[in-house]
């Protein structure tokens, strides 16, 4: 795949939304035990489920409403937890950025809607279905996107209410299903030898930087994005481009 | 407003900025040479740091079910079987390992 502007297909958008929708199932039940856990996490930190549910739906960033409350709970303060949570935040810059062309050419409405719907999970979804079969645009990420909404409001909320009943996920390997989404997204978006150079910068920058201590983990998942993207961007294009 | 409301509040304003400033970013660049293979490149890169942070924070069983998981994607090509091989396989290699 070359440049995407080209060769996004537009279908009709209902059934679009309705196959991200299916698509996402089976990371949207991943979603659910970490809705659980963190419902259970926000409940010992003395949130109730009104609370919960605003954040969960206007927030809607996992891993970053986790480490505030975690944060928060560690009394860190106000202004640690905003900043620990925002970090964790930026590398969805890259995330929109990288998928420009769906959100191109839209009404505002739809823009901010589309940007706000937009996780770790259904982007690369949404990537790995394109790599695969040359289509998936705005409305593929959208409804996969509302899916993963409603299971995470619906599961944070579930975790305040029934915090006394929740196993702990780790104990169920349940904390791994997304690492092993994310492998299978790997695989997807692979492209062959001219990804080698890119994939290999970006894997020595995250580890080179964790393993010194310079940078943590959310610096260092920026820098290998941005890493490898930069030798993308440096290296003698081959063939067409 | 409670320490909580705030920190609630803050992360409202400022994830949706983050995530249209994104956006937006993609928008200003340039769509071919340099800066488009760079964006091109940039999911592949993204997904593979996450995995290996993810990674980072395992140890040798977590790396094990990742290996299983990874032979799984590239022979199925599918994303419920790889979750539940490593989802499956991690769970066995720390309670029986």
């Amino acid at each position: 795949m070359t440049i995407q502007e080209e060769t996004t297909v537009t279908s009709e958008p209902r059934a679009e939304a309705l196959r991200g929708a299916r698509d996402i199932a089976p990371l949207a039940l991943g979603v659910s035990v970490y809705g659980l856990a963190f419902g259970l996490l926000a409940a010992q930190a003395g949130m109730n489920s009104l609370e919960v549910g605003l954040m969960s739906s206007l927030v809607f960033a996992g891993s970053s409403q986790i480490i505030a409350v975690e944060r928060l709970m560690a009394g860190a303060g106000a202004v640690a937890a905003i900043v620990a949570g925002l970090a964790l935040n930026l590398r969805l810059v890259l995330v929109t950025a990288s998928i420009r062309d769906v959100y191109a050419n839209r009404p505002l409405w739809q823009t901010v809607l589309g940007a706000h719907l937009t996780t770790d999970e259904n982007w690369a979804l949404m990537l790995a279905r394109r790599a695969r079969e040359g289509q998936g645009g705005y409305w593929y990420l959208l409804g996969a996107g509302l899916v993963l909404m409603a299971v995470w409001c619906g599961s944070t909320v579930l975790g305040v209410v029934f915090a006394a009943a929740i196993p702990e996920p780790r104990a169920l390997g349940m904390d791994f299903a997304f690492t092993a989404a994310f492998i299978a997204i790997s695989r997807a978006l692979w492209r062959g030898r001219a990804d080698l150079g890119p994939w290999l910068t970006a894997a020595a920058l995250v580890i080179g930087g964790v393993a010194s201590g310079l940078v943590d983990s959310s610096w260092a998942i920026i820098l290998g994005g941005l890493g490898g993207a930069f030798y993308a961007g440096l290296a003698r294009p081959n063939g067409n481009q | 407003m409670s320490e909580t409301h705030l920190v609630i509040a803050a992360l409202i304003v400022g994830t949706l900025t983050v995530r249209l400033a994104g956006a937006a970013l993609g928008q200003k660049l340039p769509s071919r040479g340099g800066w488009a293979r760079a964006l091109n490149a940039l999911p592949g890169c993204l997904i593979l740091s996450l995995v290996i942070i993810m990674l980072t924070n395992g140890g040798p069983k977590e790396w094990l079910a990742a290996a299983l998981a990874l032979a799984t994607a590239v022979i199925t090509k599918s994303l419920p079987a790889t979750m539940a091989v490593g989802v499956v396989a991690v769970a066995l290699l720390r309670n029986f390992a």
